[in-house]
């Protein structure tokens, strides 16, 4: 890996993420903790603009840190009781950090050439070390709206997805709704 | 790939689910438009129609022959008589569910709770048919999450609504295991196409891969579904989940999301992991691999779910340890499919998922009688049960008979072809384990039957009233669970047969 | 250039964060923002092996835009059910959802 302006960025936006991602998981204010999420999904958009995804880079943005992440502050506002926490784990942490630790290990091992004994195929690893193809258009955003409107493409995922989005919506209010008494 | 493009047959295919959606929204349009006290009839609309759909179903033309004749709509999904079983099934369950929630004010006058049910039967349609990874994750959602809101909907009642939050965080977590293991199949192949040449299983048995990251995204699959089917070890959400939620809810969640997954299971494993037969000059054969880890799934998943049932006192988590047991017979047939010649193992799941549906729902039933009368849904409180509501403690029994695998009740045809396709693919021990197992189990399904039978209550002379409509309801359901064990046998195992065998055009 | 190894660990990093958030913490909330970083490490997946492998198809561009809608969908109903939680009980502390119980 040479010393260039992208890895830097890389190591930048992953650190962010991964950094980020941990205060989320150990921060005892919980109000703290949703803005290091804000922090950690604002790195992961950093890392598909690198990616040449600029479109899901922004729907990051917007759907993700803007959405999610604006719901979840207001779910921590509305249960402002139990913001501060006596006690942020339950009694699992050791065992659930071995978990998380041990899944960790298996998932560098097998799917990083780390080990050389244990990469993927040959011919996966002769892509691994190479440079991604090129030539790369950025005009994604065109692509993918042609296919998933497509009748041999993506619409039926796409149409129940909208199906969904309302089930999802409706649900949302039926269940968090106060009784009109 | 080529993929089927007639306008026609790609209308056929998803004809199911275009009804439903219209279902729904006339569901919602009728709870807006209806006064307080017709909102009932509501339900009684939408169960109808969705057992209209269900009788229609089995009319649907599937395109015969070729792979690629049967993969519509870009190769989403694959309309073939294993999809159309499956959906019959998923939609008798979402019709009984409508009946046997209207005993239950908190939700038969709210359409959102039809809506809800109705989504997910989409979600659960599609499911069955799913032949592509971005297809499959958001049928998979589009069922979970309509379930979540369902678990959660009486939301002054704080059991279901913590219920509910839990079925949600879990089935959220799996997701987050399934998902992991679906990008990492996607990076191996570039497809999201499960079938055909350029799809995942064949470039997988291509063996061009090391086995390493592919036993974890194995692993990763099989984690996410042993939650949703409630396999052992992933089950523990199963038992609370069931108690907390509204009855009619849990005798949803239990039938129509476990058949779905069930269904999905078969046709991931066999499609994505083929075995030899499957994969045209294959280099890897990775069906060596799930087998055992499936046959061990099933034992511990009946064990431990049987012998955990022994102990309980509350009919419904007895009932939830029960399904556990049960998820575990039908992963006997999951482990036979891939060494079984004619399909037998898919067609033995699919027929078991079919009487299971009927069943749990019949059971599932008469607990919500039974609860709307007497406030109680402890074992011991159905003492003399026979005696207070005969006809109660006969569709209770026929329910039990069925779960225990007693003829003339479905549930005896069911686990015999269960068993008879694991004795086929020469999974000996593991039809072993799954008898006795059925020994185990049936101790205590008759235990319930005789305490409604024998057992004195301080009650005796209190009667039970039954609503005029769940006794129609009820006796319909426990008919089809006889009629399914003894003259409708042939012709839906014949069905379930020829589904099996599609599987491995 | 960076490999694309180097995605996949911080994909893989990512994920086993969460997951750890996910088993450890007792707050409902802190649960689902784990959840949230697990998905995350699957579009992170999803891209870089979009990008390194089949660039010239935009499946994985797909795939991963519908894990954004599903996911958004999912915090909907997940934190109303929190809210309805917090009505009835005044807590959203998850310690009785034991995920290593057997």
């Amino acid at each position: 890996m040479e010393f260039t302006y992208e890895t830097v960025a890389f190591f930048i936006f992953a650190l962010t993420t991964l950094g980020s991602g941990i205060m989320v998981v150990t921060d005892e204010n919980l109000f703290h903790a949703s803005l290091y999420l804000l922090f950690s999904l604002f790195g992961v958009s950093g890392l598909f603009v690198l990616l040449v995804a600029p479109f899901l880079a922004a729907v990051q943005v917007l759907v993700y840190m803007g959405a999610i992440g604006i719901l979840i502050i207001f779910a921590i506002m509305l249960t402002r009781g139990m913001m501060k926490m006596d006690q942020v784990y339950n009694s699992q942490r050791v065992a659930a950090a071995v978990v998380a630790v041990l899944l960790f290990i298996a998932l560098a091992v097998t799917l990083t050439p780390i080990v050389d004994e244990l990469e993927f195929g040959e011919d996966l690893n002769a892509e691994l070390a190479e440079d991604p193809v090129a030539d790369v258009t950025y005009e994604t955003v065109n692509e993918l709206g042609k296919v998933i409107t497509d009748r041999n493409g993506f619409v039926l995922p796409f149409e129940v997805a909208s199906l969904l989005l309302t089930a999802a919506m409706i649900g949302a209010i039926v269940v968090a709704r106060e009784d009109e008494a | 790939m080529v993929f089927n493009t007639d306008v026609t047959a790609n209308f056929w295919a998803v004809a199911p689910e275009i009804a439903l959606a219209i279902i729904g929204l006339i569901v919602l349009g009728l709870d807006l438009y209806s006064r307080e006290s017709q909102r009932r009839d509501v339900g009684y609309f939408a169960g109808f129609l969705l057992l209209a759909l269900a009788a229609a179903t089995v009319f649907v033309p599937t395109p015969d022959g070729s792979l690629s004749e049967q993969l519509v709509l870009g190769g989403m999904l694959r309309h073939d008589q294993f999809t159309q079983i499956f959906r019959t099934m998923i939609y008798i369950a979402a019709a009984l569910t409508c009946f046997i929630a209207m005993g239950d004010n908190r939700m038969r006058y709210k359409g959102e709770f039809y809506l809800l049910v109705i989504v997910a039967t989409i979600g659960a349609s599609l499911l069955a048919g799913a032949s592509d990874l971005v297809m499959v994750f958001v049928a998979l959602e589009t069922l979970s999450i309509s379930l979540y809101a369902l678990a959660g909907f009486v939301r002054d009642d704080a059991r279901s609504a913590e219920s509910g939050l839990k079925y949600f965080l879990i089935g959220s977590f799996a997701t987050g295991f399934t998902l992991y293991g679906f990008s990492l199949l996607y990076g191996f192949t570039g497809a999201t196409q499960i079938y055909g040449p350029d799809g995942i299983g064949q470039q997988l048995a291509a063996g061009k891969l090391n086995d390493a990251p592919i036993i974890v995204a194995m692993m990763m699959i099989v984690v996410g579904f042993g939650f949703k089917i409630s396999a052992v070890p992933f089950h523990f959400w199963t038992p609370d989940v069931y108690e907390g939620s509204p009855t009619a809810m849990t005798a949803f969640v239990s039938v129509a999301s476990k058949a779905a997954s069930f269904a999905v299971l078969l046709r991931f494993m066999l499609a994505v992991f083929p075995p030899e037969k499957l994969a045209v000059g294959a280099a890897a054969d990775y069906s060596e691999l799930w087998v055992p880890l499936i046959s061990v799934l099933a034992v511990i998943t009946m064990t431990i779910g049987n012998v955990v049932a022994l102990v309980q006192k509350n009919i419904k988590r007895l009932l939830a340890y029960s399904s556990i047991a049960q998820a575990g017979y039908a992963l006997m047939g999951v482990a036979a499919i891939a060494t079984t010649d004619g399909g037998q193992g898919a067609a033995s799941v699919a027929f078991y998922m079919f009487m299971y549906i009927l069943t749990n729902i019949l059971a599932f039933g008469c607990i919500i009688v039974f609860a709307n009368a007497t406030g109680s849904e402890t074992i011991a409180d159905f003492a003399s049960l026979g005696r207070r509501n005969l006809w109660l403690a006969m569709f209770m029994t026929i329910a039990l008979l069925s779960l225990g695998g007693i003829p003339p009740a479905a549930g005896f045809i069911g686990k015999f072809y269960l068993f008879r396709a694991a004795v086929d693919a020469d999974l000996i021990l593991l039809a072993v384990a799954g008898v006795l197992n059925s020994i185990i189990a049936l101790y205590y399904y008759l235990v319930i039957i005789k305490v409604m039978f024998v057992d004195p209550s301080p009650d005796e002379d209190k009667d039970i009233p039954m609503p005029a409509n769940y006794a129609w309801v009820l006796g319909a359901a426990s008919l089809a669970v006889v009629l399914l064990g003894t003259v409708l046998a042939n012709p839906v195992i014949d069905w379930a047969t020829q589904a099996g065998l599609e599987l491995f055009i | 250039m960076v490999p694309l190894y180097m995605y996949l660990l911080v994909a893989a990093a990512l994920f086993c964060i969460g997951v750890f958030g996910v088993l450890s913490r007792r707050n409902a909330i802190a649960i689902l923002m784990g959840i949230e970083l697990m998905l995350n490490a699957v579009n992170i997946n999803l891209v870089a092996f979009w990008r390194y492998l089949k660039p010239d198809e935009i499946n994985g561009q797909v795939f991963a835009a519908f894990v954004f809608v599903v996911a958004a969908a999912e915090a909907a109903v997940g934190l109303a059910l929190i809210i309805s939680v917090y009505r009835n009980r005044n807590t959203v502390e998850a310690e009785d959802i034991n995920l290593l119980k057997w």
